[in-house]
């Protein structure tokens, strides 16, 4: 017990206290940090579940792993990909934002306390907003902006939600609550349904997910990568942990699905590849919505699979994109040609990202797809499956469509730049196929 | 009752002039100014009526007799509501609160459809002015009336003003407050006074004079004294239900008293009148709707606080 | 006691509202951030009168820091970036007519939710009175929101992020106030958004939109 609440402290600190030691030791205690982040979030497995200052179960180690792994990778991708460009604003500014970010988001994850979730919450828009501004340009400056505004906006509204919590039930220690097991009464009602709107504002939900394409698309790549595999899970997470109070299935359910629909309707017109992958972002954050909404164990397993593999998939795609932007210096779909030839790594690595995160086979998240659609099946929830389907499948024809467009038409002569950036793109975008492999293996076990 | 009704009237209709002679010499000695004395309105309406009248070519039935209706109009509401004698006298029990603020209305649209009557470009471009600003106007104006209504719950204005004058403290209540000067500034408008100053010539100022533009003579005359009585009523109301509802006598003998005592009201209001027209400065003519928009907020919040706050 | 509700709570909730209406209609950037600053030091006086109402010595605390984090440093940081010469900075085409009518439809919903909807079933710190007086709050919640999407600057945005987080201060305290570390820390949240906001006013002004940002 007390060894695990060691732990999670720890993971706390090792972010900022690997930046101390990047003032003096240069960028490779980041990695070192960011690795030793890892082992410490995969130790916290064999630890038990805690409910003291932090709130530990498996849920929260799920999401703890996730964060951690792709903080690693991008730190050590962002390493290399500032090498040579002009920032917005200075390198250790970054790296100390960047370990705010993440000590903020593992705060969120573990606290045992909505109010303090909620502060995470905004302290991760603190930290992160002055990421987006690294390149400096004028589109930036506004989608930092907007982000900013945006989300904190939204996310105060959740506050509400908060404050009505803690009326009803006199605490807001999220242990007591949710071993109290759910609850209805109007006033957990109109909070909950205020918590989708307030910090769905982060996850991504339909009519407040305006700022998400457009912060994706002006970060920086490592960035990018953060804020669409970990950034809006965690938003997710406390979201879900909101909803576990009164589970509003269809409200959920219906917000959910009208969020898929708009996103992938939005998708199949993109001009640019990080929007594209935006866009993709957000659908499978709203299928992973679902997943918790319907709930059981195939939706809350789908939920968690399907969030765990795309994390590292869409990694893969924003490094892969950074990639190719550093080399290309372009950000249209339409002007990329021909990587197959000139760039043979950053291709395979886009190729299985794109195929990773709309949800082909091999990869973790067609399972955790799969799964999600079992438990709605078995819910009797046949015409939400409908429209799920139908524009899961239009996003998947829409992204590998333009996808190959930039890889098998035409020539270019680009190079790739260096090693280590194509190979962080090959290595998390494989994760997901040995997610999914690890998972079958261990799910025909149990059959 | 017949010699308060009577009285009521007589000094509504024959001294309201006077309290607009009054203002402008006033304001003329702050602006050391000699000014022109306070007689001054009655000597111009007795100069008007010896006038010859000229009728427009192309104007209508409405331009030729509107004048006289919206004096008519206006006589009716000086016995509505209490302007000079805080008990109901005859034809009071004709309209209530609500229909006084109706009432205005109507005088308001007969006017303006005596102006588009005229054929005169010019009066219409004054009476689409007045229109796009009276949208506002008439709203706050109605929804004053109505607000104040609800702090007695009816539509009485002598009972409001009865509760007023002897329940002090709810005068400083926050409701009170808001309609008092949401009134004011309606107060201001409808008089035309600076920040919003309608009267005179100036073309992008002109808001009220458009619609006297092609009156002369008689029609002129009863024109100019209708505003006077419009101004004393509105100020009136001001003075005897939102701001200082004290000191009005209703029995016989000593309702004699009720003349002084509006005279002095009056003083206090010109003396606020011309403290503000002397520190402020003219509002552009565009501004005009976001002063009554400003009106407008301040008359509803007072609605709805008038419900809230019980 | 209820006099006390009657002749203090109220005017000053009145007045924080009214404060709102005037920021609306505010053009010039530095008169904001001061109208801002009268709003938090209501809101903190109002705390303080609670605090007095009900004998809770928590409200006093909360007074302080309202009156501390939000009428004094941020009033601060925001006023610093002002730029010097540029003392008469303003948002052109405010369209006061237009806004107030659209706030007054938000008074109008406001009400509406409160009277028929949901705040029927919450009742009350006990000497408060009716659930009325939530007009207040969620009037100046929707006004906060409405600011920021009404304008183009990015102080008036700031400005109204503040007031929707003024807002919900005013909903805590008439419902029932948030533990004092959790306010804490929020206030805290809050001012560092506001710092690095305030990094984001220099680079721009003003926010249009932008081809790049579109779909």
């Amino acid at each position: 017990m007390i060894a695990q609440t060691l732990l999670a402290l720890l993971i706390l600190f090792i972010p900022v206290a690997s930046y101390a030691a990047y003032c003096f030791a240069g960028k490779s205690s980041l990695i070192v940090g960011g690795g030793l982040n890892v082992a410490v979030a995969g130790l916290m497995y064999f630890g038990p579940d805690l409910s003291g200052i932090f709130y530990i179960d498996f849920t929260t180690w799920v999401f703890v792993i996730m964060v951690a792994s792709v903080h690693f990778l991008s730190v050590t991708y962002a390493t290399k990909y500032f090498h040579g460009t002009d920032l917005g604003i200075r390198e250790n500014t970054f790296y100390l934002l960047m370990s705010l970010f993440t000590t903020s988001m593992f705060f969120s994850l573990e606290i045992n306390n909505f109010g303090l979730m909620w502060v995470g919450i905004e302290a991760t828009t603190i930290s992160s907003s002055l990421l987006l501004i690294a390149e400096k340009t004028e589109t930036s400056l506004e989608a930092t902006w907007r982000y900013l505004v945006l989300v904190s906006a939204g996310v105060t509204f959740a506050f509400l939600s908060i404050i009505l919590i803690f009326y009803s039930l006199g605490t807001l220690d999220v242990s007591s609550i949710i071993s109290h097991g759910p609850e209805a009464s109007p006033v957990l009602a109109l909070a909950v349904t205020i918590a989708l709107m307030g910090f769905g504002t982060k996850v991504g939900i339909f009519p407040v997910h305006t700022w998400l394409p457009d912060a994706h698309s002006e970060s920086p790549a490592p960035v990018s990568a953060m804020f669409s595999g970990v950034l809006l899970p965690t938003a997710l997470y406390v979201l879900y942990r909101v909803y576990e109070i009164d589970p509003l299935t269809p409200l959920y359910l219906w917000a959910g699905v009208v969020s898929i629909a708009a996103a992938s309707i939005f998708l199949g017109y993109q001009t640019r590849y990080k929007r594209m992958f935006a866009y993709s972002t957000m659908e499978n954050m709203n299928l992973a919505l679902i997943g918790f909404a319907i709930g059981g164990t195939a939706g809350i397993t789908g939920a968690l699979l399907l969030l765990i593999s795309h994390s590292f998939a869409k990694a893969g795609a924003f490094y892969t994109s950074g990639s190719i932007f550093k080399a290309s210096g372009l950000k249209k779909i339409s002007e990329i040609k021909g990587l197959w030839k000139s760039m043979p790594a950053s291709s395979a690595s886009l190729l299985m990202s794109s195929l990773a995160v709309t949800g082909a086979p091999p990869f973790g998240t067609f399972f955790g797809e799969f799964l999600i659609f079992y438990g709605l099946l078995s819910m009797h929830y046949y015409f939400p499956l409908a429209i799920i389907a139908f524009f899961l499948v239009t996003a998947f024809i829409a992204v590998n469509h333009n996808v190959s467009g930039m890889l098998f038409d035409g020539e270019s002569s680009y190079s790739e730049p260096g090693k280590v950036m194509p190979f962080l793109g090959i290595l998390s975008s494989a994760i997901p196929v040995l997610i999914g492999l690890v998972f079958v293996v261990v799910y025909l076990e149990t059959l | 009752m017949l010699g308060e009704t009577l009285s009521q009237y007589l000094f509504v209709v024959f001294l309201s002039p006077l309290f607009t002679g009054i203002f402008s010499k006033f304001k003329s000695r702050i602006e050391s100014k000699k000014g022109p004395s306070i007689f001054q309105p009655y000597y111009d309406i007795f100069k008007l009526f010896r006038k010859e009248t000229l009728i427009p070519e192309g104007s209508g039935i409405l331009f030729r007799y509107v004048p006289y209706a919206a004096f008519g109009v206006y006589s009716l509401i000086s016995l509505i509501v209490p302007v000079l004698i805080p008990v109901p006298v005859f034809f009071t029990a004709s309209a209530d609160f609500l229909g006084g603020a109706i009432l205005f209305s109507l005088a308001a649209f007969l006017k303006m459809s005596a102006a588009m009557n005229s054929g005169s470009n010019f009066s219409a471009m004054g009476t689409s002015r007045i229109i796009s600003f009276n949208f506002l106007a008439e709203g706050a104006l109605i929804t004053v009336f109505f607000g104040v209504s609800l702090i007695t719950a009816t539509n009485n204005p002598y009972t409001t003003h009865s509760f007023l004058s002897t329940n002090l403290l709810q005068n400083f209540s926050l409701v009170h407050i808001f309609s008092t000067l949401a009134f004011f500034m309606l107060f201001l408008y409808e008089t035309g006074k600076i920040p919003l100053q309608s009267e005179g010539l100036p073309e992008l100022g002109m808001i009220d004079s458009g619609l006297n533009f092609e009156y002369s003579g008689k029609l002129l005359a009863i024109n100019r004294w209708t505003s006077h009585m419009k101004q004393y009523l509105l100020g009136s109301i001001f003075l005897n239900v939102f701001f200082v509802p004290w000191g009005l006598f209703s029995t016989y003998p000593l309702f004699l008293l009720d003349f002084p005592v509006m005279f002095l009201k009056w003083m206090l209001l010109i003396f606020i009148v011309i403290v503000i027209e002397t520190t402020l400065a003219k509002l552009r003519l565009f501004k005009v709707l976001d002063y009554l928009a400003t009106a407008f907020t301040f008359s509803v919040l007072f609605l709805i606080f008038s419900e809230v706050i019980v | 006691m209820n006099a006390l509700i009657e002749v203090l709570i109220y005017p000053i909730s009145s007045f924080i509202l009214i404060s709102a209406f005037y920021l609306q209609a505010q053009e010039f950037v530095r008169s904001m951030v001061i109208g801002q600053m009268i709003q938090s030091a209501l809101l903190g006086f109002l705390s303080f009168v609670i605090g007095f109402a009900e004998s809770d010595y928590d409200f006093f605390i909360l007074g302080v820091l309202i009156v501390v984090l939000r009428a004094f440093l941020v009033t601060y940081m925001l006023e610093r970036r002002v730029p010097r010469e540029k003392i008469h900075l303003h948002e052109k085409k405010v369209d006061v007519a237009f806004t107030f009518l659209v706030n007054l439809i938000l008074v109008v919903t406001a009400v509406f939710l409160i009277y028929f909807l949901i705040f029927r079933s919450i009742h009350l710190v006990p000497d408060i009175g009716s659930s009325t007086i939530f007009i207040f709050p969620l009037t100046l919640f929707f006004q906060g929101l409405f600011l920021i999407a009404s304008r183009k600057t990015t102080f008036a945005q700031i400005i109204g992020y503040v007031e929707e987080e003024n807002a919900l201060v005013l909903f805590a305290m008439f419902l029932l106030p948030i533990p004092l570390i959790i306010e804490a820390s929020v206030f805290l949240d809050v001012l560092a958004l506001v710092v690095v906001s305030s990094i984001v006013v220099i680079e721009k002004f003003a926010h249009e939109k932008m081809e790049d940002l579109v779909g």
